[in-house]
């Protein structure tokens, strides 16, 4: 093997490892500059938990009881003015399920009425098994999917 | 969807570390005998395998997790192993060995550990368990003095070194301990002089931090991990509390500990004359760091190629000295891509540590990340003779059981807290998927 030849293969795979690495940089580089929904959204979470309502200022009654899964079924939520619903431990409703993300969804009361909205979750939100997109208002007897739980809204 | 955009970005830069340590590999052989070698196939199956299986897991058991560390490990295990393929065959076959456990233990800790936070109820469990395998070595019968240093246990027939597997153990006792005293640690109540500084009973646990190093260095004669522990410690101690004082305070105490080591203790004394002179022993104890020296210069900037260096006239090179072996034949472009990778992993393990959920978590990513970049400066430091030598592994690269072992554990639980701490991120999926 001539040695010239060697050195031009010593330099290509010393280019190949500089590669890797500029490769890896570029996903870091992706990581830091993540879109501007995941940077809103923990900010979103931490300034419902400030701004729990008092209990006086909710309508008296209102709650989600759970449907599904049936080992759960009975537990409700009371409904304050606004909160989350997600896996992380600060969210007013955590949910123990890997379909629901961390900060998953955000139920909340304008002008009187409920509202539920989708937070950019992985797998979804679903209003009488209609994906949630925009606020969608929620009724009594609406059914509430997030992951594999099922809730009703009820009085 | 973050998850899935990780798991590519880890299969890309994974399929890239196979066609590197592969090339690698063919490059060493050409350089040897002109001639690919005969078992680059299986070689190559072997390790995509390998990879593969660890990809899967982490696809199935931490969809979320951070998708830079396996890649870069494996780069750095293949790297590793090409060296010591070319250095030693019967300890290549050995290392090979070792990369198939550590992959296991990586995928059984991914299984085991469903959520990092589990890990902080059981604090005292672990610090009996890391003070036990760290005396373990000097228990008669089982431990055994090879080269001068009591760190081995001899299981079945191969010796083990429980100090490695104790360093993550002691990581996670401090991250739960810290996290549960710290605010009376950072409370300053007293004064002293010109500045406050916290209560003297929360000193207890530097001081007893110091003095198990000290033991450490004084009866397994192992200056590297005391100095690792040590460090490891009064960093977590500083992220714990935020009090630059802790610094200060660890500075003092290990200008302290070296001088008393140094005076006292023969081996810690022959170590600093070799680092400060190696020239007036050149045949006897100097010698190991001025062949690494000869061996670093003959490299040059761009390397020797593989296989057409001498890095085996360098005692211990496939441990200690794998670092000084890639200096001559990859050069200064070679070991500058091993440090950058090192930084990667290090800045990967830290931006880790910055978001994680629980302030327990954020303490063991950032401890389990010093321990990565204090031991990679420990003995890249020695190698060059930058730093008085310690003999401690350079992880992923050097040759060595234990120590490979540790390390994928060690990546398995830095991946397990990256995974937990996913936020409501991304776009909604069109397909309903775990995570």
């Amino acid at each position: 093997m001539p040695p010239a030849l060697l050195t031009i293969l010593k330099f290509c795979l010393l280019a190949l490892l500089y590669l890797f690495l500029v490769r890896v940089v570029r996903a870091v580089w992706f990581e830091l500059k993540p879109p501007a929904r995941v940077l809103a959204a923990p900010v979103g979470g931490k300034s419902s938990r400030r701004d729990r309502p008092s209990r006086g200022g909710r309508a008296k009654g209102d709650r989600l009881r759970v449907i599904e899964p049936a080992a759960q079924r009975g537990r409700a939520y009371d409904l304050a003015d606004e909160l989350t619903v997600g896996r992380a431990a600060g969210c007013q409703i955590t949910l123990d399920d890997t379909y629901v993300s961390q900060l998953h969804a955000r139920v909340f009361r304008k002008e009187g009425q409920l509202y539920v909205e989708d937070l950019g979750s992985t797998n979804g939100t679903y209003l009488n098994r209609k994906k949630v997109t925009a606020p969608v208002q929620l009724r009594k007897g609406d059914r509430l999917q997030i992951g594999r739980t099922v809730m009703e809204l009820g009085r | 969807m973050m998850g899935a955009l990780r798991r590519n970005t880890e299969l890309g830069l994974i399929i890239l570390a196979v066609v590197l340590t592969a090339g690698a590999y063919a490059l060493a052989s050409l350089g040897r005998t002109a001639s690919i070698p005969a078992n680059e196939l299986p070689f190559v199956g072997v390790i995509a395998g390998l990879l593969a299986a660890a990809h899967i897991a982490t696809r199935r058991l931490a969809p979320d997790a951070d998708g830079m560390l396996l890649p870069l490990a494996a780069l750095l295990n293949g790297l590793g192993y090409v060296m010591i393929a070319r250095l030693d065959h019967k300890l290549a076959g050995l290392q090979a060995l070792w990369t198939g456990l550590g992959v296991a233990a990586f995928i059984v800790t991914l299984i085991v550990v469903r959520r990092a936070r589990d890990l902080e109820r059981y604090r005292y469990t672990f610090a009996l368990i890391g003070i036990g395998l760290l005396l373990l070595p000097l228990v008669p019968v089982l431990g055994q003095n090879i080269n001068g240093n009591r760190i081995w246990i001899r299981v079945g027939g191969s010796n083990f070194q429980p100090g490695e597997i104790a360093k993550i153990v002691l990581v996670i006792f401090f991250a739960s301990y810290f996290v549960e005293k710290r605010e009376l640690m950072s409370v300053a109540t007293r004064r002293v002089g010109p500045v406050m500084v916290p209560d003297i009973k929360y000193f207890g646990p530097v001081a007893l931090a110091f003095v198990v190093a000290l033991g450490v260095i004084f009866f397994e004669r192992d200056l590297g991990s005391a100095l690792l522990f040590f460090t490891v410690f009064i960093v977590m101690l500083w992220v714990a509390t935020a009090r630059t004082f802790y610094l200060a305070i660890g500075a003092v105490m290990f200008a302290a500990g070296a001088l008393f080591s140094y005076a006292t203790m023969n081996h810690v004394h022959q170590r600093v004359v070799n680092w400060l002179n190696p020239w007036v022993h050149a045949n006897t104890s100097g010698y190991q760091v001025i062949q690494s020296w000869y061996a670093l210069a003959a490299g040059g900037l761009s390397g020797t190629g593989l296989s057409l260096g001498s890095p085996q006239r360098i005692p211990a090179v496939a441990t200690d000295f794998i670092f000084s072996a890639i200096g001559e034949e990859l050069g200064l472009l070679g070991t500058t891509a091993i440090i950058a990778a090192f930084l990667l992993m290090v800045g990967a393990g830290l931006r880790i540590a910055a978001r994680a959920d629980s302030p327990f978590e954020k303490l063991l990513a950032a401890g389990l990340s010093t321990i990565i970049g204090v031991q990679a400066f420990i003995i890249i430091g020695g190698n060059i003779r930058l730093v008085p030598l310690t003999g401690v592994t350079l992880p992923f690269v050097s040759y060595g059981g234990s120590s490979l072992i540790s390390n994928y554990i060690l990546l398995a639980l830095l991946l397990r807290i990256s995974d937990s701490r996913t936020t409501a991120a991304a776009t909604p999926a069109d397909e309903t998927r775990v995570g």
